[in-house]
């Protein structure tokens, strides 16, 4: 099937001044594109060119194959409709009155609303759910309702391309997902929609594919998995995300962290973790965002800390609930402690199960950190763990009391071991 | 309200209701005067000109004088208060209207102008001055909109400043046009200070067809100037040709304010001041707006000739004086209530 939207090699922006270059992608009927990228990087200005808002400085954009640029206003309003990001200076008029003149483009000049169009308007008040407001004098409504208004106005249109600049800014969460759900329908009926989104997890949600706009370019349309990996947000909106599959909604779901200039250390470095039970967490998120390469053991499907590992992308050995570490498993994690820049052992409590993560950091002949310390409140291997921690702190390891204090020690541990020559 | 059904009612009804008022206003118009005259006497006086009868001097104050003053006076006020009303459409500023911005005075001058170039003949009055009007007019507003553009958006506030700078220019130059040829202006210069003292059934002839042809757009760009409230870009996404849209209205605007200025000179504030109340009483449609803002004018003009003629009886006062007496409170009125917002 041909494209409902087209851009060709397009160059758009203002005054003769390029925003975005080289933008070529389709938006095919019944499809649902959606635009993401940091503030000021054009978005809204790809979506303004189609209806020359903003200027096309070279290459096509095409609707229904017909060029743009030589289609009449009101032949173009027909098929292409906008709901702007911020909704119009609204005047007294009332918001049916509002509403209909989105029947604009379908009426001639010496032509009255008919009941056709006041079935349409009727319709689409319906279902953006302002129909009770219709009487309603729309310089006395909220920026929400006049948000939804607005989008009744460009249904109104009948448009076979609806163009949303982020159309849900206004909107209480109740409404955002009634509008968005509503544009969902509608491209499910043969609708185009190009829509520019500030909340990602929402794109992920809604579009069928979704195009980031950054550095002068937009890039082709993927699916939201492909489009929003952690690589793509880091490089883009330079922050480190979480990004992993919603359980609930099965969408791609994202949890920025942090900012990557918030986080970043001198040097990314190695660090073999020995944590369990939900200790090891704080820091584990800490160390991962920072860019630092982990290892935290083997752990136990269920345990805390192995999900934060799963979510963070971390490197660990899986253990069945309830299973041991046994002598392979605890060969496996003194391996990969052996090869970090340093060990460091939380606050978690240690029995016969776990021992062998402990054994294997004391055993890995790396710097080691230990947090807290070691008594009958923690150990429940018999002793077994007292006798491994006075070793370890008789053989030097370094002692705190804190994460924050575990995070500096081990920070400067990275730096001594980064120094040429050390 | 808002059954489509109530507001065509309650539009028929005001529209009735001001049409209604003004022919009360005309007769009282009429009427009054130097040597007042009855209702039955007009009455009278109407059907035996429309007969053709020859006409006695006391018919001949009525059908030759008051009549044609009072209805050019209607004309006047209802050219005014249209263009005023496509003028704060057009440029989303409730403060424009044509002698704000300078289009009164470009006409002025234009006329002025025509005035000089082909004397005071017949032909040359009736038709020359209100071409070179319309040239002013245009001329005006097109420089007064470049002045006030920054970057394709029109400023509101550069917009009064570009109109009131233009309009004191062009009216000095008119001035000085008017000594240098002072032996043949001697009537221009009432004129200009807005009076209806010229009028006759010519006048009624030409600015009642400026006005008809001036409205034809207004009425047929109804839902275009609706939609233009909300702003340029969106109502070209709504399907408005926005630039054909601004010079098919600026030249109808034009059109009128020409077809005033040059039989009645400079009056101000009609054209702002009763688009203003009509639109706080009835609510920005156009649809109503503009045939509601003419009646209101026409009304507001035929009383204010009336104030000016009786006021200091027999002695006339320009009528441009009244309003201007009217309409200068009213302007500071709007100003404080706009900073207040």
């Amino acid at each position: 099937m041909s494209a409902t939207l087209s851009f060709s090699a397009a160059r758009v922006g203002y005054s003769g001044r390029a925003v975005l270059s080289d933008v070529t992608f389709d938006v095919r009927p019944g499809e649902f594109v959606g635009l993401v990228g940091p503030n000021g990087a054009g978005k809204s200005t790809l979506l303004r060119s189609v209806t020359g808002a903003a200027e096309k400085l070279g290459g096509s954009i095409s609707v229904l194959g017909a060029d743009v640029e030589r289609m009449a206003p009101r032949q173009r309003a027909r098929l292409v409709a906008v709901v702007p990001q911020n909704p119009p200076i609204a005047f007294a008029f009332s918001a049916r009155a509002f509403v209909e003149m989105g029947r604009h483009p379908w009426l001639g000049r010496f032509q009255d609303l008919g009941p056709d169009d006041d079935a349409v308007v009727s319709d689409v008040m319906e279902l953006t759910d302002t129909a009770r407001l219709a009487a309603e004098r729309v310089d006395t409504l909220s920026g929400g309702d006049l948000q939804r208004l607005t989008v009744a106005q460009a249904l109104a249109q009948q448009p076979r391309l609806l163009l949303l600049d982020e159309p849900i800014s206004h909107l209480d969460l109740n409404h955002r997902l009634q509008v968005l759900d509503l544009v969902r329908s509608r491209a499910e009926e043969g609708i185009a929609v190009l829509a520019v989104f500030h909340d990602l997890d929402l794109a992920a949600r809604y579009a069928d594919r979704v195009a980031v706009v950054a550095d002068a370019r937009a890039s082709e349309p993927l699916p939201p998995p492909q489009a929003l990996d952690a690589g793509v947000l880091d490089r883009v909106f330079g922050v480190r995300a979480v990004v992993r599959t919603d359980p609930v909604t099965g969408a791609v779901a994202i949890t920025p962290v942090a900012r990557r200039a918030d986080i970043d250390i001198p040097r990314r470095g190695r660090i073999g973790m020995v944590c369990g039970s939900g200790a090891g967490a704080g820091l584990m998120r800490r160390l991962a965002l920072a860019g630092v390469g982990l290892h935290v053991g083997a752990l136990n499907r269920g345990d805390v800390d192995r999900a934060v590992a799963e979510a963070l992308g971390v490197d660990h050995l899986d253990l069945p609930p309830f299973g041991e570490v046994d002598e392979a498993a605890e060969r496996a994690v003194r391996a990969a402690y052996s090869s970090a820049d340093a060990c460091v052992v939380c606050a978690t409590p240690f029995g016969r199960a776990n021992l062998g993560n402990l054994r294997a950091a004391t055993e890995a002949g790396r710097p080691l950190v230990l947090i807290g310390d070691m008594g009958p409140e923690r150990d429940y291997a018999g002793g077994e763990a007292t006798r491994l921690w006075e070793r370890a702190t008789d053989a030097g390891a370094l002692r705190v009391h804190s994460d924050d204090d575990a995070f500096e020690a081990l920070r400067s541990l990275l730096d001594d071991e980064g120094t040429p020559g050390d | 309200m808002h059954a489509t059904a109530t507001s065509a009612t309650r539009r028929r009804l005001t529209l009735v209701g001001l049409a209604v008022t003004l022919v009360a206003v005309v007769i009282a118009g009429i009427a009054f005067g130097a040597v007042p005259v009855s209702v039955a006497d007009i009455l009278g006086a109407i059907q035996r000109a429309l007969g053709g009868a020859e006409r006695s001097a006391a018919d001949a104050l009525i059908v030759d004088l008051r009549l044609p003053r009072v209805l050019l006076a209607g004309l006047v006020g209802a050219s005014l208060a249209l263009a005023g009303v496509l003028y704060q459409a057009l440029f989303k500023n409730p403060l424009a209207d044509p002698y704000i911005l300078g289009v009164s005075s470009g006409a002025g001058l234009g006329a002025t102008l025509a005035l000089v170039a082909v004397g005071t003949a017949y032909a040359g009055r009736a038709f020359g001055v209100p071409a070179g009007a319309f040239t002013g007019a245009l001329l005006t507003i097109a420089l007064v909109v470049r002045l006030a553009s920054r970057g394709g958006r029109v400023e509101p506030t550069s917009l009064l400043l570009a109109g009131v700078a233009i309009s004191y220019t062009l009216a000095a130059v008119t001035s000085f046009i008017m000594v240098v040829f002072r032996s043949s202006m001697a009537s221009v210069v009432f004129w200009m200070m807005g009076g209806l003292t010229s009028a006759s059934w010519e006048y009624v002839g030409v600015v009642g067809g400026m006005l008809a042809l001036g409205a034809l757009v207004p009425l047929l760009y109804a839902r275009e100037l609706d939609i233009m409230l909300l702003g340029d870009e969106r109502a070209g996404q709504l399907g408005v040709n926005v630039e054909r849209f601004k010079l098919v209205v600026l030249a109808s605007a034009s059109l009128v304010v020409a077809g005033a200025v040059s039989v009645s000179g400079l009056i101000g504030f009609v054209g702002l001041m009763t688009p203003h109340m009509t639109r706080l009483v009835l609510g920005p449609d156009h649809r109503l707006l503009v045939p509601a803002s003419a009646l209101a004018g026409a009304i507001v003009m035929v009383a204010a000739d009336l104030v000016a003629r009786i006021v200091l009886a027999p002695v006339e006062i320009p009528v441009g004086i009244v309003t201007a007496v009217l309409g200068g409170p009213f302007f500071v009125w709007l100003l404080v209530r706009g900073e207040r917002r």
